[in-house]
């Protein structure tokens, strides 16, 4: 009886140790692979994956995440100087969520080419020269150049 | 008494309903016509049947049916033949209006403008002949006037006062008519609504939107032949008829309404000059609801960029500084050309703030803020001119032309200038002397600058009736409201100032195109970059329902449902000079 109970621990034992010996991988480790992952999402899924913990949401603050998100469908790729300016200007997480993803879904068989680009960042320009420095200036109204684009119109 | 229950209609203009039924209301009307006095048992029945009409009001309409018959006596024989098909009125309210115009079709107006103006001051005491409007009680007559019946139909408005009442005899005969959908022109036709405590039948706020439009005209009218008296009681009839819209006709009717009681109780608007932080709120809210102002700037900018192309050094001259949020854009779309950005002055021009601060000179901190984000070189001057005649070119500082390119640039500042004799010739020779490689304006696409009063005001009703409607689609309550503040404004300078303080003085297109010509500025075409930034732009505002960009001679213009309202073009100087 006792033989038959040692030969199952050892077996179990085995087991476990045969377990032991794969390598333990987890993303969190690699945050840098985790930003590659991350840059290829659509919008929606990386807004999901930036929800999950408190470390996905601070690797998803990662501007060229939503730099890729942004300009994914725009040919030709817009140059690098772009990125110091949109950084300048609040970043491409902000472009996103207040200029592209609005447009996106206003207009969603807008082809982006240079004019549709030029004109969100104009949009983009006009919303953070309101909100870093005219802000303060109308009485510390929240910047709202861009109304017309976050609030859900009624086509009577 | 026999009566059918028929299917309510709504009035329309004089159409009739010919359908299947064969119970003439003239029957009805006949026992109707018999009461004198008023009854309210009746006025309830009528009103379970649906019918629109009080009881004594039957009476006028007996009254009527008198006199077309009366008339169709006297009228030759070919005349009747257009008085052959049947018709058969649902609606005995819809009578009066039916026999008005066919009274006044056999009676050729031979009242002229002034004297049927005359008789329609309202005149209470006639409680015989009142007919109820809108919600109110209060009695309203038809309006006439040139203003409206240009000539076609005038009401036999003489006929209807002090008229005592008669049983009518032989109504059967009335019933023939013509199908009124082709004999009237246009005509005001009066609606009648029950009593308030009922609550069936309802205002028809068509016919009130007609009457409205009407009585302002005829106001407008009013002021401009110097009939004070009667124009002032005009305008409290519009300020009722107003009550009674909803939407954006009852808005610019009620900015129109206290323009013209302005004009008339001589009353000076507000000065803007007093209040600029007001205004420049006020602006910023109309820049965000609406794209009218986003249009001005982009396409001027793109202008500008592609005017500056290859340049090193660009100086810009802004007549219509404000809060300079034409101008992040363009540093912006500079910052990024190829070859890096340029190095970019800007000299901004503006009014004088009345708290004394140096406003221009905070605009242009907050941008050079701004610029140095951006990494773009940035230098800025500040003037402030009470008028932009005021300026010279000496004061610019400008430099030689082979090291800096230069582009002047207004958005709705020049017409300011047209009051002004030589204002606008001045401006231009300053900008001549500034030789700029582009000069790009934006104006509004309207005539308000012509010399007949009635003219102007007929042209900005129908032009700021449009602005209005437009707005409406915008979704915020509170920067609708300001917007449409900022409107009122212009509408109130428009209408009620004169002489050098009627500023806003709107021209069209073609107007600003022969003056520019004539000074010796050629048309730059604007682009297609600028066309589908534009055309992008509008989509985004309300679904691109009813925004249009149009291009008119290498100027583009922003339309709403077909109807242009600002425009902007782009000149330089022609080669002649």
């Amino acid at each position: 009886m006792s033989e038959k109970r040692n030969r199952m621990v050892e077996k179990s034992n085995n087991k476990r140790r045969r377990v032991k010996l794969v390598p333990e991988f987890s993303i969190n480790d690699h945050q840098d692979v985790l930003v590659e992952i991350l840059r290829r999402l659509d919008g929606p899924s990386l807004c999901s994956a930036a929800c999950v913990c408190r470390l996905w949401s601070a690797v998803a603050r990662n501007d060229s995440i939503w730099e890729e998100l942004c300009f994914r469908q725009v040919s030709p790729r817009p140059s690098p100087s772009l990125r110091s300016i949109v950084s300048a200007l609040g970043g491409y997480r902000r472009l996103y969520f207040i200029c592209i993803r609005p447009v996106l879904a206003r207009l969603p068989t807008i082809i982006w080419s240079h004019d549709q680009l030029q004109l969100s960042l104009s949009l983009y320009c006009v919303h953070s020269y309101e909100r870093l420095y005219v802000g303060a200036w109308l009485g510390d109204a929240p910047p709202s150049s861009l109304m017309f684009l976050r609030k859900p119109v009624n086509v009577v | 008494m026999k009566r059918d229950l028929h299917q309510f209609q709504g009035p329309n203009h004089g159409t009739s309903i010919a359908g299947s039924s064969t119970s003439s209301p003239a029957v009805f009307g006949k026992d109707k016509m018999m009461m004198v006095k008023e009854e309210e048992e009746d006025d309830e029945l009528l009103g379970v049947l649906g019918y629109k009409v009080r009881s004594s009001e039957m009476a006028e309409v007996a009254l009527k049916l008198e006199q077309l018959e009366t008339m169709m006596g006297n009228v030759q024989e070919d005349g009747l033949a257009h008085l052959a098909t049947d018709t058969v009125h649902y609606n005995p309210a819809e009578l009066y209006s039916w026999l008005d115009n066919m009274l006044t079709e056999l009676n050729p107006p031979a009242a002229s403008g002034s004297s049927g103006v005359n008789q329609i001051l309202p005149s209470p005491e006639v409680n015989n002949n009142s007919f109820f409007a809108g919600g109110g009680d209060y009695d309203l007559k038809a309006i006439p006037g040139s203003a409206i019946c240009r000539g076609s139909n005038q009401f036999a408005v003489d006929s209807l006062n002090n008229k005592r009442l008669k049983p009518c005899s032989s109504p059967d005969s009335m019933v023939t008519s013509p199908s009124p959908a082709g004999v009237i022109g246009t005509t005001v036709t009066t609606t009648t609504a029950s009593e308030s405590t009922r609550p069936l039948i309802l205002v028809d706020s068509q016919d009130n939107g007609v009457r409205l439009v009407h009585a302002l005209m005829a106001c407008a009218e009013a002021v401009q032949s110097s009939n004070l008296t009667l124009a002032e009681a005009l305008v409290k009839q519009i300020g009722f008829l107003a009550v009674s819209q909803a939407g954006a006709m009852r808005k610019v009717a009620t900015y129109f309404a206290e323009a013209l009681a302005r004009r008339i109780y001589r009353l000076s608007p507000p000065q803007t000059q007093i209040d600029h932080s007001l205004s420049d709120t006020l602006q910023m809210h109309f820049y965000e609801t609406c794209p009218y102002l986003k249009f001005a700037h982009f396409t001027a900018n793109q202008a500008i960029l592609e005017a500056f192309e290859g340049k090193k050094r660009v100086h810009v001259i802004d007549f219509s500084m404000n809060q300079g949020l034409q101008w992040p854009a363009l540093m912006q779309a500079l910052a990024l050309r190829e070859g890096g950005p340029p190095s970019f002055r800007l000299t901004g021009i503006g009014p004088p703030a009345a708290d004394n601060s140096d406003h221009l000179h905070e605009v242009g901190c907050k941008l050079a803020q701004l610029a140095e984000a951006i990494h773009v070189e940035f230098e800025y001057r500040g003037f402030v001119a009470n008028s932009l005649a005021d300026l010279d070119a000496s004061m610019l500082e400008l430099r030689p032309s082979e090291t800096e390119s230069v582009a002047v640039n207004s958005v709705f500042e020049l017409h300011k200038l047209l009051g002004r004799p030589g204002g606008i010739e001045k401006v231009f020779g300053v900008v001549k002397q500034i030789k700029p490689v582009i000069f790009t304006v934006v104006e509004q696409e309207s005539n308000h600058n012509g010399p007949v009063f009635l003219d102007r005001f007929t042209e900005s009703l129908h032009y700021y009736s449009t602005l209005f409607d437009s707005l409406e689609g915008a979704p915020s309550s509170q920067d609708k409201v300001m917007s449409e503040v900022y409107l009122g404004k212009q509408i109130c300078n428009l209408v009620a100032c004169e002489g050098p303080d009627r500023v806003e003085r709107h021209e069209t297109l073609s107007q600003w195109s022969n003056r520019f010509g004539s000074s010796g500025f050629a048309p730059a075409h604007l682009g297609s970059n600028a066309f589908k930034q534009a055309s992008t732009l509008l989509a985004l505002f309300n679904g691109g329902e009813g925004y249009r960009v149009e291009e008119n001679n290498g100027c583009l213009m922003l339309s709403w449902h077909t109807r242009p309202l600002i425009t902007t073009s782009a000149w330089k100087l022609s080669a002649v000079h």
